[in-house]
């Protein structure tokens, strides 16, 4: 028996195709090219801009004056002073916007999922987030300055610069938590109902617990987009190198503003200035992005 | 339970911009490092509106942050914020009621410019004080050059380019000891708007039979554009037989050498008091208070020892029509501009204004109501 097949592996007849052509090769290696191409395309910049960044703004925010100082008082060229002003700018219009457009975006969206269905209303409410998602934010500025500056003659301020930030972010938000409310089994609903538990309490205590980890993901990323915006805080709010706490009245700072300011100061304080501005904004983000990663791994639904 | 826990991440969050806003410093006295130089000393009332607002030119703004400096010394909780978004948004956004006042290039013009500001300081004419002059240099290279001549004439005919070489018998008969190269002359411009360019070309024309025409955009049709005051400097220092006109302070931090400019009576180096000699000298078109400047009374002048190409900004500021508080601090804050902030402008590359002129201005802040 052992004598019969000396090598197991061998195949009773030789395989069709021996050798692999030339041809599969070069398009073998070509396709590996491409894709390996286009990945360092997208890779490198990535990389240079951050070690860029981190490079020449790192020794700019090790000073611990960058954290509890404005710029108050000090001349172009001369060096000190810190960013508190704009960082706290960046923060409360950030944070006024979430606290906005986050209860406007999830009801919206709730209406959609929950209760729209096929009506007239939901699809022109899903056509009009489309478009808003594809608005420019300067166009979101102009409309505000319109409405809010030039119609009402109210002035520039920080409170300005939210609601404009708010266009942008609720349709963000809507979308986010449209997308996770439908993942939401309807088994789920449905076991509510079948216990009797009214549909608002179902939505309440069942849907948005359930899609609460997804949500919360979706809010922090438009917050994150929406505090590095420029556009509105170019056109809506003035630069103040001093700290200014009040929304209503008065200019305030932010780092993008900080940055795009600080570009006309051609001295080596200007040049730390704004690279420092610019790993502060990203090391916000960041701090953003992974407080949603936290979140949504402490609020994820238990599967067992 | 989940929701409570969400509400402890919002009320981390709440706390930590608490704690961050407990600790912010607006002070920065000891990083600052020198305290300004005590210029004319006049009582300053301190006081109203905390923090003012104002929008304007950028060829102003190293001034204006001198005069914040100085402020804030003579008056503790005072502040100011001045954005260099450009002569046109200052009088723009002075017109319409966003800032306290605007700082300009230009006065305001006659026409809808003017009705619009009379309009926004509540039927009460807008004033324009020239509180700022910045001197601008027309910076060389040229190896072997230490010491250069030019006239108006001459200078006009390079930046038109009729005058392509420095051994040309125009400059030679203005420099007769100078050992100039037959060198290719390298006329460098601004290529961004600019309110230096307009004011070179104004004065090219007043002083120099210029026919191209002013305007913030070079019209001279030679050379080679380079961005912002900072690039055309450094442009200049890099390149030998080049030429250029610039802000002051920047042909001192490039190293230029600037040329001497002579108005008939003989050659005048760009310095704080030849600058000032020709502020001196200039004539007021404006009536009363309102001191807009006849900027050919410098372009063109005459006198000994007086250096004419001289940028002149302003600041638009309401004769009347603040409500008591602003009033109140823009009196105080145009005060200490005029008499002590103007200590440190020399070193930022202005001129310092002559004792003259600097009455007329604070006349004019005190008629302020």
């Amino acid at each position: 028996m052992s004598t019969l097949s000396a090598d197991p592996q061998r195949l009773a007849t030789p395989p069709t195709f021996q050798k692999v052509g030339a041809a599969r090769r070069f398009k073998n290696g070509l396709a590996t090219t491409l894709v390996w191409g286009s990945f360092l395309v997208a890779v490198v910049p990535l990389v240079w801009v951050l070690y860029t960044v981190v490079q020449r703004g790192f020794p700019v925010i090790l000073d611990g004056d960058w954290w509890s100082k404005s710029l108050s008082g000090l001349l172009a060229r001369q060096q000190g002073g810190g960013a508190y002003h704009a960082i706290y700018g960046t923060l409360v219009q950030g944070l006024v916007c979430g606290v906005i457009s986050v209860p406007i975006g999830i009801m919206v969206a709730i209406y959609l999922v929950e209760y729209g269905g096929r009506s007239r209303l939901s699809r022109a409410t899903t056509f009009m987030v489309d478009i808003l998602t594809g608005v420019p934010s300067i166009v979101a500025a102009l409309f505000v300055y319109t409405v809010w500056i030039t119609y009402f003659g109210l002035g520039r301020s920080a409170l300005a610069v939210s609601l404009a930030l708010v266009l942008l972010m609720v349709p963000v938000v809507v979308r986010t938590t449209e997308e996770m409310l439908k993942i939401v089994p309807d088994e789920l609903r449905e076991a509510s109902y079948a216990l009797g538990i009214p549909k608002w309490k179902t939505i309440v205590k069942i849907v948005i617990p359930t899609a609460l980890s997804g949500i919360l993901t979706g809010i922090m990323l438009a917050l994150a987009r929406v505090m590095g915006e420029t556009a509105p805080v170019l056109v809506l709010a003035a630069y103040a190198p001093f700290i200014n706490f009040n929304m209503f009245d008065g200019p305030m700072a932010s780092l993008p503003l900080l940055m795009v300011n600080e570009r006309n100061n051609p001295t080596q304080a200007g040049f730390e200035r704004i690279w420092g501005a610019a790993i502060t904004l990203v090391l916000l983000i960041t701090l953003f992005n992974l407080l949603a990663t936290v979140i949504s791994r402490a609020l994820a639904p238990k599967t067992k | 339970m989940k929701i409570q826990r969400h509400g402890a991440v919002l009320g981390l969050v709440a706390a930590s911009a608490l704690l961050l806003g407990a600790c912010g410093s607006d002070n920065n006295t000891a990083a600052g490092g020198s305290t300004p130089a005590s210029g004319t000393s006049v009582p300053v009332e301190c006081g109203g509106k905390p923090k003012l607002n104002a929008e304007g030119s950028s060829a102003q703004k190293n001034a204006v942050d001198a005069f914040v400096q100085a402020y804030k010394a003579a008056c503790p909780s005072a502040d100011l914020a001045y954005n260099p978004s450009g002569s046109g948004a200052g009088v723009k956004n002075f017109n319409a009621g966003l800032v306290d006042f605007g700082g300009s290039d230009s006065a305001l013009k006659d026409g809808a410019e003017t009705e619009a500001a009379a309009k926004r300081c509540q039927t009460n004419p807008a004033w324009n004080l020239p509180l700022v002059f910045g001197p601008v240099a027309i910076g060389y290279k040229v190896s072997g050059v230490d010491s250069l001549v030019l006239d108006a004439k001459t200078t006009a005919a390079i930046f038109s380019g009729a005058v392509k070489k420095w051994n040309d018998p125009a400059i030679k008969a203005l420099n007769s000891s100078a050992a100039l190269p037959d060198k290719d002359i390298a006329v460098i411009y601004r290529s961004d708007e600019s309110g230096t360019t307009d004011n070179f070309q104004k004065y090219l024309t007043t002083a120099g039979g210029w026919t191209k025409g002013d305007g913030k955009q070079f019209k001279g049709g030679v050379g080679e554009g380079k961005e912002k005051s900072a690039g055309v400097a450094q442009a200049v220092g890099s390149i030998d037989g080049a030429i250029t006109y610039v802000e002051w302070s920047f042909a001192q931090d490039n190293k230029l050498s600037t040329a001497k400019i002579d108005a008939g009576s003989g050659p005048v180096e760009l310095s704080a008091e030849s600058a000032g000699k020709a502020i001196d000298g200039a004539k007021v078109k404006g009536e009363g208070n309102n001191l807009v400047l006849d900027l050919n009374s410098i372009y063109g002048t005459k006198a000994a020892g007086a250096y004419p190409l001289l940028l002149a900004t302003y600041e638009i500021v309401c004769s009347k029509g603040y409500d008591a508080d602003t009033a109140k601090a823009v009196k105080a804050f145009l005060t200490v501009a005029a008499s002590t902030g103007q200590a440190q402008l020399a070193e930022a590359g202005y001129v310092p204004l002559p004792k003259a002129f600097q009455d007329k201005i604070l006349t004019a802040v005190k008629a302020i109501a």
